[in-house]
């Protein structure tokens, strides 16, 4: 056993330091799987001792470990670097396969192709070796005839000559080309993996290891569903593509809960994650507490005493007992600085129009919500609360409310729902959300509200904080101006392009959190 | 002071050049001649946008293709990839349909290759022209459905559509056989002059002038009609 540590250990301490000491925690033996070389799980390389020992029967053990990791820091190093690039494979391949496991299938062998390619073109590597002397299935073969064309290598293979003739023209290390390589290599294979799947090749384990979710950390999904939700063009795209890895992405983000009971009925609305995932691109910096003057002076350091300077000041451990000018030493005092008083970041009702006339946030992209949302996000991250009314045709039954939460997901559900009806709000739903602290309101909406003038007058008693972004230009929106026109507390944005939503909702609000700061 | 880097001293940084490089670099390089050929044809043949289908500007748009691809060394690879750039790629800021498909039909038939299968069923645009002159001894296969003038000026070549054709297919062949699985579209084998075209679905018309060769819809011969109570 201390024999099996100490050999993983030398070879690890090689394989990183030829990597260039990728940080990466120490590999461990698996004692139990046997059908796949590796996994790795939160960064940590397992490596399947029943595997290695099969190898062994061809090649040198500790070629086959070198190899082995090779394989792994390498997926690690160059592909696919983070969870967002994964999902931007796998959405492409699933472009083109339209189908949910041979499209994880070919992703996983394109991110094989690229790391081991990374890896043979840039160091010296026993992979080829391991590639020999393993177990084939029909995507294997083609593969490795793939390998010897492009790397130069025997590995054994007879056949697939057209097939690797086509997958060799592609370029894999050209990772700005990624996305549409990918298609291509998706498209080439299709048909092997047509043929797989007949005859249940699919459900077999790539013999190097699966491309699990689970080798992100939660803060690395966190961050990849952020940047994908940047990169996607509809709610929708995002969605399918979550819904799709929805199982692994929560295993990964919460490996515990399904021990919990949670596994089975646990699931993710894909469309309020993008919501939420896209609002947090544009998240306000949290401004730090600031700095003031305490009005106390403290000694701060020593200048010569001069005639005419106050004796109170002087120094004697530093003046050798003796008051002479240039000799004599005395403090310099300043004015000390503390934290100021903390002003709160108030709370925030938000107003959300969900009527026919605005986008359903299901469907595409609606920037009203996605104004909400980062409104949301700032107040949230500010330590604040959001309330949120929802409103189509309030009187008719068409609206929701949330009261004051932190809790993000209700939030962003919320904001997510779509009535698409007629549009009036309650002013008593309004009311009943406000406090005595006076919160700020937040409303996004077309201004077509049938009440515009109730609710024209319910800003005009109150003296809440009112920003008013409204899409589009039309004749309510005209009378809602001119009526707020000499009210200092009410902010109007108009949009002319929606994209702007984002930017000018926030730019007022940090103007707000950093007025707040003010003394 | 110990050098922080020292570990790193004795390791080679020395890049190996795979095969995979030379294929990729030769690749591109081709596929930068074949656009660049095919942006000439469509600057010369196509000044305002409009390529209007007349027999004249097809034999000189074909002509040209012919001359600009004279010493390119490419493969079937190369002809695919290029029907794919075509297809989706901003390399190529437009895609006029005519000359694109008499461009293709040029590198089809100088190719190296005899038989050659392009599966067009994953292109989201249609090509016209395709099998254009066809020489006698190749074979080109279509999978998937095709646009207008597929195998016009045949001449001996054997084409196969795996898939329905638009209108004027075969129009003006000379010679060689043309196969649709699916249905073809109007005015099927105008102007033909010898030769056959078999379709296995609908004909929707056939050429009003017919010069020569026979048409044959599911194995019975329908052009011409007055050939069949001769036999």
């Amino acid at each position: 056993m201390e024999d099996k540590e100490k050999t993983l250990r030398e070879i690890w301490k090689d394989v990183r330091r030829k990597h260039l000491f990728p940080e990466l925690p120490h590999p461990i033996w698996d004692e139990q799987e046997e059908r796949v070389a590796l996994d790795i799980k939160d960064k940590r390389i397992s490596i399947s001792e029943s595997f290695v020992q099969e190898l062994s029967q061809f090649m040198d053990p500790v070629q086959a470990i070198s190899g082995l990791l090779d394989h792994a820091v390498s997926h690690y190093l160059h592909c696919p670097w983070d969870l967002s690039t994964h999902l931007r494979l796998y959405r492409e391949a699933k472009k083109v396969l339209k189908d949910k496991q041979m499209a994880q299938k070919a992703t996983g062998y394109f991110m094989d192709v690229v790391a081991d390619t990374m890896c043979i073109s840039q160091k010296e590597s026993h992979l080829p070796e391991v590639y020999r002397h393993i177990r084939r299935g029909i995507m294997d073969e083609a593969l490795h005839a793939l390998y010897q064309k492009i790397w130069g290598v025997d590995l054994g293979v007879k056949g697939y000559e057209e097939v690797a003739r086509k997958l060799s023209r592609l370029p894999y290390l050209d990772r700005k080309k990624w996305t549409e390589t990918i298609k291509k290599f998706a498209k080439i294979v299709q048909s092997l993996l047509e043929v797989e799947e007949k005859f249940g090749g699919l459900n077999r384990p790539n013999p190097m290891g699966e491309h699990s979710l689970q080798q992100y950390s939660s803060e690395e999904i966190n961050e990849g569903l952020k940047q994908f939700a940047k990169e996607v063009e509809t709610p929708g795209e995002f969605k399918e593509i979550v819904e799709d890895l929805q199982e692994e992405l929560l295993e990964a983000m919460e490996p515990n809960e399904r021990g919990m009971g949670l596994g089975p009925g646990r699931s993710l609305d894909a469309d309020v994650l993008y919501y939420m995932k896209l609002a947090e691109n544009y998240s306000l910096p949290v401004r730090k507490m600031p700095l003031e003057k305490s009005g106390a002076l403290y000694p701060y350091q020593h200048v010569p005493w001069e005639v005419g300077m106050p004796f109170r000041d002087i120094d004697p451990w530093t003046s050798f007992g003796k008051i002479m000018p240039g000799i004599t030493q005395m403090w310099q005092r300043r004015e000390g600085e503390m934290f100021g008083r903390e002003e709160a970041t108030p709370d925030c009702i938000v107003l959300i129009d969900s009527s026919g006339s605005m986008t359903n946030p299901r469907q595409s992209l609606s920037y009203a919500v996605l104004g909400a949302a980062c409104a949301c996000d700032a107040y949230l991250r500010n330590d604040a609360q959001v309330a949120v009314y929802n409103f189509s045709d309030a009187k008719a039954g068409g609206s929701q409310i949330l009261p004051f939460t932190r809790h993000r997901m209700a939030i962003y559900k919320t904001l997510c729902h779509y009535f698409g009806g007629g549009t009036k709000l309650l002013i008593e739903d309004i009311e009943s959300l406000q406090t005595r602290n006076n919160p700020d309101i937040f409303l996004i909406t077309d201004m077509q509200i049938t009440n515009l003038e109730t609710l024209i007058q319910y800003f005009n008693e109150k003296n809440n904080r009112v920003t008013a972004v409204h899409i589009g230009d039309n004749e309510h929106v005209r009378t809602f101006r001119k009526s707020m026109a000499l009210r200092k507390n009410v902010a109007i944005f108009s949009v002319e392009k929606k994209e702007d939503i984002p930017k000018i909702v926030l730019g007022r609000i940090k103007e707000y959190f950093h007025s707040a700061t003010r003394f | 002071m110990r050098n922080p880097f020292k570990e790193f001293g004795c390791l080679s940084v020395e890049k190996k050049e795979l095969p995979l490089e030379r294929i990729v670099r030769a690749r591109e390089e081709v596929m930068g001649q074949m656009i660049h050929g095919y942006l000439k044809l469509v600057e010369e043949e196509v000044k305002d946008l409009v390529w209007l289908v007349e027999h004249s500007r097809v034999v000189k748009a074909y002509s040209a293709a012919v001359k600009s691809i004279r010493d390119l060394q490419y493969d079937v690879d190369d002809i695919e990839e290029f029907c794919g750039e075509l297809d989706s790629s901003n390399k190529i800021p437009y895609m006029i349909s005519g000359p694109a498909g008499i461009y293709v039909s040029a590198l089809i038939n100088h190719a190296k290759e005899d038989r050659i299968v392009l599966r067009l069923r994953d292109y989201q645009r249609t090509f016209h022209f395709l099998g254009y002159r066809l020489p006698e001894g190749k074979t080109l296969i279509l999978q998937g459905d095709v646009g207008d003038f597929v195998g016009a000026g045949l001449s001996g070549g054997r084409l196969v559509v795996e898939g329905s054709v638009g209108n004027w297919c075969g129009a003006g062949m000379m010679k060689g056989e043309i196969q649709i699985t699916e249905n073809s579209g109007q005015n099927t084998g105008e102007w033909m002059r010898g030769g056959e075209i078999h379709v296995e679905g609908r004909i929707r018309s056939v050429g009003k002038t017919l010069f020569g060769g026979r048409i044959f819809q599911r194995g019975k011969l329908v052009m011409p009609q007055d050939l069949e109570l001769d036999i």
